[in-house]
């Protein structure tokens, strides 16, 4: 079986892509190739049993062979798991699906992606919010009626403030991905933003720069550091591009 | 992979390394695992999933309407009856099926959690 | 806190951010001929070792010693 690791654009420079590859290892210490059709390449390696690999450090090896590849050549990182039965199979998948890995390798190519989380204080920043709304927590629309006092209106004025709080939240969240988008405004830069991870993982940020745009990056985020003091921002890469080639390559029976 | 690629951080090490192995024990616990020796259960949990996901933005939906401030009083003491018996009857077809809040957020692959 | 521990917790952060990203991003390929690991398995492994991480970490910090490193 034979276990595929990035696809990547090969053209006349295939020398130095198979320096690269003599100088690595695959999982399970197994010699890496490229398989190519088109000026397209998928580097693989044999795998004896799919049961074989599943294993951390597995997933480890398998993620340092993309690191290595990743600093020197544009791929795109396939995601851990998946192997094929023959070069042959390979060969039809890249030639199916050529025009979507073009398209996918013109985006990140000579890009790198970080990551940037941002955390805060759960309670903290609860409690903030509903100071800074200076919005009176009794329910308006519902306060009139005082013969009313049921067991269902006190239900609905309970859920009423919980929606209150976490549309507080939101407006906040989204002003903190406003201000990163301000500042990452100067980078021809692609992000990709999740908000609400956990309670207190409130931004989960995924940005691709150009490579030399790093340390540029890095001053950006020690800035928006110091306007929200009350925030804990967490900057890690760089990676390969695994969060911005999130398509799926078919490949069906004819 | 001995290479640090913190590039920058104000969190403490202690507090992100919990929660970030926490968020990948979810990301799996959340994982949909139908097997022939689960199937019920499994099913159970996909359903409750779906029912629990239509009932919140119902809810989330009426409180917006509460909270523009055009239901009469009638209005809102029948939606506050419905809501509060749906979630009851939400919260025992949990406890039958012993399914948590979490067990009903499905992590949908490559299209991220449901809730 | 000795320099090692603050290297050991920012490599240990490290390596859960790459695992989040080669086991949940990326390329995917299906079809017929793709096969697939058991990744339910691999993932359940992987956690394990994880969160063993996440528990020497938790010790170091509340000052338990741990021997051999």
């Amino acid at each position: 079986m034979i276990l595929i690791y990035a696809l990547l654009p090969v053209n006349n420079d295939q020398d130095a892509l198979n320096l690269q590859l003599s100088e690595l290892k695959g999982i399970s210490g197994e010699n890496l190739y490229i398989v190519s059709v088109n000026e397209i390449g998928a580097v693989a390696s044999d795998v004896k049993a799919i049961e074989a690999i599943s294993d951390r450090s597995c997933v480890l090896e398998y993620a340092e062979v993309i690191e290595r590849l990743a600093r020197q050549f544009t791929l795109l990182p396939v995601r851990f798991g998946s192997a094929m039965k023959s070069t042959d199979a390979i060969v039809q998948l890249l030639i199916r699906n050529r025009d979507e890995i073009t398209d996918n390798i013109g985006k990140v190519s000579g890009k790198i992606e970080f990551g940037l989380k941002v955390f805060c204080d759960a309670d903290k920043l609860s409690e903030e919010l509903k100071e800074q709304s200076g919005r009176d927590s009794n329910v308006p629309a519902i306060s009139g009626g005082e013969n009313h006092r049921s067991v269902y209106r006190e239900y609905i004025t309970r859920k009423l403030q919980v929606h209150r709080q976490e549309e507080l939240l939101v407006t906040y969240v989204d002003s903190v991905i406003d201000k990163i988008k301000v500042s990452l405004s100067v980078f021809d830069a692609s992000c990709k933003f999740k908000k609400m991870t956990t309670a207190s993982n409130i931004i989960n940020t995924a940005i691709l720069v150009k490579k030399e745009e790093k340390d540029e990056l890095v001053i950006k985020i020690e800035n928006l550091q110091t306007i929200c003091p009350g925030l804990s921002f967490v900057l890690t890469g760089p990676w390969p591009p695994y969060s911005f080639v999130d398509f799926t390559v078919k490949h069906d029976t004819i | 992979m001995s290479e640090n690629k913190i590039l920058f951080n104000t969190a403490s090490l202690d507090t992100l390394s919990v929660e970030l192995g926490n968020q990948a024990q979810q990301t799996e616990e959340s994982k949909l695992k139908l097997t022939p020796a689960n199937a019920d259960s499994g099913l159970a949990k996909l359903v409750l999933t779906l029912v629990e996901l239509i009932r919140k933005l119902v809810e989330k939906q009426a409180m917006r309407r509460v909270d523009g401030g055009t239901l009469s009083e009638e209005e809102i003491e029948r939606l506050g009856e419905t809501l509060m018996k749906l979630e009851m009857k939400m919260e025992e077809l949990k406890k039958h099926f012993n399914l948590t809040d979490r067990d009903l957020n499905i992590n949908l692959g490559p299209l991220g959690d449901l809730m | 806190m000795r320099d090692d521990d603050v290297f050991d917790r920012s490599r240990d952060i490290t390596i859960l951010e790459l695992l989040d990203r080669v086991l949940n991003k990326g390329v995917i390929l299906t079809g017929d001929v793709v096969i697939s690991v058991a990744d339910v398995d691999l993932v359940y492994l992987g956690i394990n070792l994880m969160l063993s991480s996440v528990e020497t970490m938790e010790q170091l910090k509340s000052g338990k010693t741990i021997t051999g490193t």
